[in-house]
């Protein structure tokens, strides 16, 4: 196999990495919402939040990028199938992240938050300032992990056209009849990528673990 | 819904059936044989020698590492090319769809199986083991009467999630025509123009056997519950 | 207006489900002076203060801080009535409170703990919240810590800037529910030095600890809380002084040591 062909693989990854990256942050910015709901206590919100994760968690996520893929048009939202791609992935992501964002905010020791109430600190400055930060701390190896699958499961995103790794792979391996070299490329750069994101993820903690009791 | 009942009927509905079928087998096998590749490998890499630890460390780390799609095009597309010669005759992986689909889901599980398992033994007190040492139970019997019970319970409720992922993952192999449930339903959608059906109803079959698969689970858990070794 | 207590408890009850904690609690802490709160462990102390900071809600009961009635009031027709928030934010502005575990926030420096509530509940521009951050600390000793975590503190320092944290925010009355009682031995002096100089300096102080000698030696008032029920109080002579309730000599049995022996 050569040179350029697995500079294309390279190439390609810089779509993986970019895909993934959008739906890692439009997810955990859902993910966040749909915590405080299930956490809110008023079953007018946590109900739909609770079922949004359920679904997510409980379809395989192939059959979530196809369904919101063909659902979107049908609903009257013409949009590029990259788009739906990256609204399947945010949407999976953001149902695991919500949940182990819901353990880290359990694992928020009460007295903390005593402490922010007794300085006068209102519930939504107690959550922004106090709750989130601890709780991101806390998730953060869970939260490195799910990155880390989302990176994987971008590799699905081909099923809808769009070009990453997997597709630019697929492509290669058919045209050039040289699939072992190239899926295994393509596998070596996932690899690579995720030991990135795992070597970031350790920093992330090593950083946060000075700011803990 | 007259039409989606016409749908269970005649060919279609044997065909999704074999689908579900297919989609079953693949989670039952892949789960069981993953379970049985992880923990040999747990084992060996616990009491098997370094370099042995070191290279099953690496597979895991790449099994882990990479995508399940990307694995399973290795193998399908890529295992004909993977041949061995032998005095003349050579020998290649050509594998069908469903082969490829089992030996995939068997070697994803069992990368994952392996670390749940490798956690369990860590997660055992060394007491206990110890414990095992002073009545005079050998190696064998200690793993066998005391590591392994105690670790199944540790070990179940990663074990649940982990099964509900494989079957998940099963449907990525329609991506390599395994005839299961998705690819069954998806050529029925493709025929009839009917996408958004097709996948609605895939995703609330998906999400019911994972529903069921869960109470399962937790039911099971807190039927072994009383097992669980008292805290000191 | 001097006979207003600084904070006046009457009657108050608290249930966990059917376990009564605390069954009619009378209490005045006068202003100006330090209240401390004695009692064997499970005797609802905790729970008394954390009703005061309206940290648990008293099932029955009034309490009131400089004569303004928190968390409940009377209603037109002299019924329990639950006080709006706004009051009671009003009001409870008016305590602080220091806890056994410390309870800083594990992700900010020792002066973004002073500082925060500065800034987001007084909304001082960070500069300013952190000059005055940075003076509270310096009045606990902990000037020169300011940039380090809760992490990288010892014990006796994370409660210095616990208080300091407190102490920032103005409050009239400061609340301190076992204080050193997480410390090594060697650290508690550190704290109770800080609380010596805070009581000198003129603050209402309601004070539970099982330090014995701090109590008796600080304290205007000594509380005597057994069961859920106001033992005995008064002047810390008459409440260790001898001839002493049974109860009293029980508990100093088992509590007093740590030198205090010759205090009293
Ligand atoms: N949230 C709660 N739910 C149920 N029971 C509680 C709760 N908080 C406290 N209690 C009970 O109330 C009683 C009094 O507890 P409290 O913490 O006030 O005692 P304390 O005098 O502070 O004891 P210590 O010296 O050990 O701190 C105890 O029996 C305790 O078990
Ligand atoms: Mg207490």
């Amino acid at each position: 196999m050569s040179w350029e062909l697995f500079w294309l693989l390279v190439e390609a990854s810089g779509l993986t990495i970019v895909y993934s990256a959008v739906s890692i942050f439009f997810g955990f910015l859902l993910a966040a919402a749909i915590c405080g709901a299930d956490l809110s206590g008023r079953a007018a919100v946590a109900r739909p939040a609770r079922l949004f994760v359920s679904f997510f968690r409980g379809t395989p996520l192939l059959i979530q990028l196809l369904l919101i893929y063909y659902l979107l048009p049908k609903i009257g939202l013409n949009v590029p199938s990259e788009v739906a791609a990256v609204i399947g992935l945010s949407f999976s992501t953001a149902s695991y992240q919500a949940e182990i964002l819901r353990g880290g905010f359990q694992s928020v020791p009460r007295g903390v938050v005593e402490a922010a109430d007794m300085c006068g600190l209102s519930a939504r400055a107690t959550f922004r300032r106090i709750r989130l930060p601890i709780a991101v701390r806390l998730t953060l190896p869970a939260l490195t992990s799910e990155a880390i699958m989302i990176l994987k499961s971008s590799s699905l995103i081909s099923v809808v056209g769009v070009v990453e790794l997997t597709t630019m792979a697929k492509d290669l391996a058919s045209s050039t009849y040289q699939p072992l070299p190239i899926f295994a490329s393509a596998g070596f750069i996932y690899l690579v990528i995720n030991l990135v994101v795992a070597g970031l993820g350790l920093w992330a903690e090593r950083s946060a673990r000075r700011g803990h009791a | 819904m007259t039409s989606l009942l016409g749908y269970l009927g005649g060919e279609d509905g044997r065909n999704i059936l074999s689908g579900l079928v297919n989609t079953c087998v693949l989670w039952v096998v892949g789960t069981l044989l993953g379970t049985v590749l992880g923990f040999l490998t747990a084992v060996a890499r616990r009491y098997g020698p370094r370099p042995i630890d070191w290279l099953l460390k690496a597979c895991v780390e790449v099994i882990r590492g990479t995508p399940f799609l990307v694995q399973a095009y290795l193998l399908y597309f890529g295992g004909p090319y993977l041949c061995l010669e032998l005095g003349g005759a050579s020998a290649c992986l050509t594998l069908d769809p469903f082969e490829a689909g089992i030996l995939g889901l068997t070697i994803y599980a069992g990368a994952y199986f392996s670390e749940l398992f490798r956690a369990g033994f860590d997660a055992i007190p060394r007491g206990h083991i110890e414990a095992a040492t002073t009545v005079g139970l050998d190696r064998w019997q200690t793993l066998r009467r005391i590591i392994l019970p105690e670790m199944t319970m540790l070990v179940l409720p990663a074990m649940v999630n982990m099964s509900i992922l494989l079957l998940k993952e099963t449907a990525v192999l329609s991506i390599i025509s395994v005839k299961e449930l998705k690819f069954q339903v998806d050529i029925i959608g493709n025929r009839d123009y009917a996408f958004v059906e097709a996948f609605t109803i895939l995703a609330l079959v998906y999400w019911a056997l994972v529903e069921l698969c869960g109470r399962a689970g937790r039911y099971a858990e807190a039927r072994l519950s009383r097992y669980r070794f008292a805290h000191s | 207006m001097s006979t207003v207590p600084a904070i006046r408890v009457r009657g108050l009850v608290k249930r966990f489900g059917d376990v009564e904690v605390l069954s009619g609690i009378d209490l005045d802490a006068p202003r100006g002076e330090v209240t401390c709160l004695i009692g064997p462990s499970g005797s609802g102390k905790s729970t008394l203060l954390r009703c005061i900071a309206l940290l648990e809600e008293a099932t029955d009961g009034f309490i009131e801080i400089d004569g303004e009635p928190l968390g409940f009031g009377l209603g037109p027709n002299g019924e329990r009535m639950r006080l709006p928030q706004a009051s009671v934010r009003q009001v409870r502005a008016k305590i602080g409170m220091v806890f056994q575990q410390f309870n800083l926030w594990p992700h900010m420096t020792a002066l973004g703990n002073v500082a925060e509530a500065l800034v987001t509940v007084h909304g001082m521009p960070r500069a300013a919240a952190n000059a005055k951050a940075m003076a509270e600390l310096d009045k606990v000793g902990l000037a020169a810590r300011a940039e380090h975590y809760p992490s990288e503190l010892s014990g006796g320092q994370q409660q210095r800037v616990a208080i300091a944290r407190a102490l920032a925010l103005e409050p009239r009355i400061m609340l301190f529910d076992e204080p050193t009682s997480s410390l090594d031995p060697e650290l508690t002096g550190e704290v109770l030095s800080v609380m010596r100089g805070l009581a000198d300096s003129g603050m209402t102080m309601l004070v539970v600890t099982h330090e014995i000698g701090f109590a008796a030696s600080v304290a205007s008032k000594i509380v005597f809380l057994d069961h859920g029920k106001l033992l005995v109080e008064g002047a810390p002579g008459t409440v260790f002084g001898k001839p002493r309730h049974p109860r009293i000599e029980q508990f100093l049995d088992t509590y007093l040591d740590r030198g205090a022996a010759g205090l009293l």
